[in-house]
């Protein structure tokens, strides 16, 4: 199967890797992964408490290429995004935007709900 | 369930494999294609059709793993968007750190490597030893809370498996060189 030219770039060029301090309040951590295919993907976001804004966003994602390139678009995202404007991020946005193949709509659903894991751990570590 | 039905076989979860692979040749012999030669285009295209559902049907249920994938999918359960425990994940997710490691050329995650291989196989072991129980228990007294336990110790198999085979390729990468 042929991957497109830019599941290919994020694949070659990971924009975004790398972790965040977990302990900090500031900072949500989602880990989730896809049974069928084995892939782990951890995505970590730290928040402007003031603001509400991300300011930085991480990820590590060990699996195929779909999935390495929709957690880098993820984070790509998030940066400058308040938390609801990031809880709006659907899967579709990213097939769209990666022109992912059926087979491979998954991973885009497991870089949302990364997301979605890492917004509710902050929210939850910051008390709302 | 259609490969059950293709050699007259009960859906069970526990198959007696030699009784299986006995099934499949007698019906493949009676469907063999060579034998429809001077039938009917109908009866011929009949004879490729059960035997290409032969052929799956066997491949799939002589492998335990793969007949309790199919048998599953036929009840509904099918792997897509089930959940991981999150102390696996944690586990996987470092595990695979640690392979990144070794793959960067850092030999001192070779004896962390070594005994991650073992302990993932015995994990893998341990899978498949749940795994037999779980088909005898399905099978003497069917329900879906089993089918759910079977379902959740596949998923986790799924991952011990991927571990088993990283590992082994970057242990071998490694020798090698």
């Amino acid at each position: 199967m042929a991957y497109s030219d830019k599941v290919l770039d994020h694949y070659n060029n990971p924009r975004n890797v790398g972790s965040l301090d977990k302990a900090d309040p500031t900072v949500g951590t989602g880990m989730v992964g896809a049974p069928e295919c084995g892939d782990v993907m951890k995505l970590q976001v730290k928040v402007n408490p003031s603001t509400g804004i991300i300011e930085e966003a991480k990820f590590k994602t060990f699996g195929c290429g779909s999935a390495i390139a929709s957690s880098s678009l993820a984070t790509e995202w998030l940066r400058g995004k308040t938390v609801d404007e990031a809880l709006a991020i659907k899967n579709t946005d990213i097939v769209n935007e990666l022109s992912l193949p059926p087979v491979k709509i998954h991973c885009s659903v497991l870089a949302e709900d990364a997301i979605k894991a890492a917004i509710d751990d902050y929210k939850k570590k910051s008390g709302n | 369930m259609k490969f059950y039905e293709a050699l007259d076989l009960v859906p069970t979860l526990a198959l007696d494999l030699d009784d299986l692979k006995k099934r499949f040749y007698d019906r493949s012999r009676q469907w063999h294609p060579d034998r429809f030669s001077r039938a009917s285009a109908a009866e011929q295209d009949q004879a490729l059709e059960m035997t290409a559902i032969l052929n799956d049907a066997f491949r799939t249920l002589r492998d335990p793993v793969a007949r309790a994938e199919y048998f599953l999918k036929e009840r509904g359960l099918d792997s897509s968007r089930t959940e991981a425990p999150p102390e696996l994940l944690e586990e996987v997710f470092e595990l695979n750190m640690a392979l990144e490691e070794l793959r960067d050329g850092d030999q001192s995650a070779r004896g962390q490597l070594v005994e991650a291989r073992d302990r993932f196989g015995a994990m893998l072991r341990s899978s498949d030893d749940q795994l037999t129980d779980i088909f005898s228990q399905f099978d003497f007294s069917p329900s879906d809370d089993t089918l759910n336990t079977l379902r959740a110790t596949l998923n986790r198999r799924r991952y011990i498996a991927n571990l088993v085979r990283d590992v082994d390729k970057e242990l071998h990468v490694h020798s090698a060189n």
